[in-house]
């Protein structure tokens, strides 16, 4: 199935954004409004969502034109694109988005047509399957590892290049007794945190975009 | 709007195709799956997190309600989504240096397509077919494809060294712990801030 590589599930869901002309602001900013304010670190509802390793959000105002001699045609409804990348099986991924992150769930998908709500877990999953849109090709680089063992293996990089640096020239026999207890620490440690610190981040990384 | 997210880029494009192109570019995308290293430039590339293309007939958008109108195209539609690391110039140029046949193979069933070489060119339609994201969330901001990667190897290697020099004696554990040195020592790099580039 293309929506899946190894463990990885490339999920896509195009969900049409209510249209109200009567209102200031439209359904469509009213989203953007939203996102734009929402964390993208630790704190972010996808961290929630621990089996998350990319997810997007956009609003598709259009199709585009490329030009003459294509012919110019234009969409009738806004669609709101969700697009994610996660360990395990869709049906696991939305209950856990439905009953971790509801206020996020339902702050974004209020405003698009035909959204159920969150009291009925099996009408949230069966609206966004209705949204979903199969993958034709998935890419991943590394699909046969979990998000857990991947922030893990990260950790232990970094730790055991600051041990090996800070043991250079030591016996033996020292080395091999903080080489335990480092392997202990590292046993005893609790699960990394997903999405970083966004507090802790350079202007740098906090560009918006190019 | 926010396409990048720590190390991460996140591109969104849309390219219109007519229909009876689009059985074609299935099939093409078929063998790519099919057929393992085909996909060997793609992975040696080695800056993409994970990528996607998907095929949307004029017919597929969904449609919730009866008061939802119908959409009334002309063309089916290609999506792609990317998540790379380094810059939007260093991905087209990327793409477009080592990927340029399989890219043709993939785009020239769109309209107005202008090949992927000369890469200005390729620039400019992807300019123009592009749209930018509201919201990216990444797991590991701080870290490309190739430190997850690295990392892993890291982890299998430590986890076998640990299992099997618990019992060494001191002078066996320093010649063991030399070796297992050298093996990690290219996958050792540290995680952190992406360049600035253009």
């Amino acid at each position: 199935m293309a929506n899946q590589s190894g463990q990885v599930y490339g999920l896509t869901i195009l969900s049409p954004i209510l249209e109200d002309n009567r209102l200031d602001i439209g359904h469509s900013m009213e989203i953007r409004w939203y996102l734009g304010h929402l964390p993208r670190d630790r704190n972010s509802p996808f961290a929630k969502i621990s089996s998350t390793y990319l997810a997007r959000l956009v609003v598709m105002d259009d199709v585009v034109y490329v030009g003459a001699p294509a012919c110019e045609e234009h969409l009738k409804s806004r669609y709101l694109v969700f697009e994610t990348n996660f360990d395990g099986d869709l049906d696991t991924y939305l209950t856990t988005m439905a009953r971790e992150t509801p206020e996020f769930v339902d702050s974004v998908w209020k405003h698009c047509v035909g959204y159920p709500g969150l009291s009925d877990l099996s009408a949230f999953i069966a609206y966004m399957k209705k949204c979903q849109i199969e993958t034709t090709f998935f890419f991943a680089d590394v699909n046969n590892r979990t998000v857990q063992k991947s922030l893990e293996a990260l950790r232990t990089q970094s730790a055991l290049a600051h041990f090996i640096e800070r043991h250079q020239g030591k016996s033996a026999a020292e080395i091999q007794r903080k080489f335990g207890a480092l392997l202990h620490a590292m046993a005893s440690a609790p699960p990394p945190v997903p999405g970083g610190d966004e507090s802790q981040r350079t202007p740098q990384e906090n560009r918006p975009h190019e | 709007m926010t396409n990048i997210n720590g190390k991460a880029y996140a591109m969104n494009a849309i390219t219109p195709m007519k229909p009876w192109k689009t059985p074609i570019l299935k099939l093409v995308f078929f063998l790519l799956g099919a057929i393992k290293p085909l996909q060997k430039d793609l992975k040696n590339l080695s800056f993409i997190h994970f990528a996607r293309w998907v095929v949307i007939g004029r017919h597929q958008f969904p449609r919730l309600s009866g008061q939802q109108p119908s959409e009334e195209l002309q063309y089916d539609y290609l999506l792609f989504f990317s998540n790379f690391n380094g810059t939007w110039n260093q991905y087209i140029d990327a793409f477009s240096a080592v990927l340029s046949k399989g890219l043709d193979l993939i785009w020239r069933w769109s309209e107005k397509y202008p090949g992927s070489r000369p890469v200005t060119g390729f620039k400019r339609y992807i300019s123009l077919v592009q749209f930018d994201t509201d919201y990216y969330y990444n797991v590991y901001p701080r870290a490309a494809t190739n430190d997850v990667k690295a990392a892993l190897r890291v982890q299998d290697a430590l986890n076998e060294f640990a299992r099997t020099s618990q019992s060494l004696s001191p002078a066996d554990f320093e010649t063991a712990w030399l070796e297992f040195l050298v093996r990690i020592q290219p996958d050792l790099g540290s995680t952190g801030v992406a360049p600035i580039g253009t």
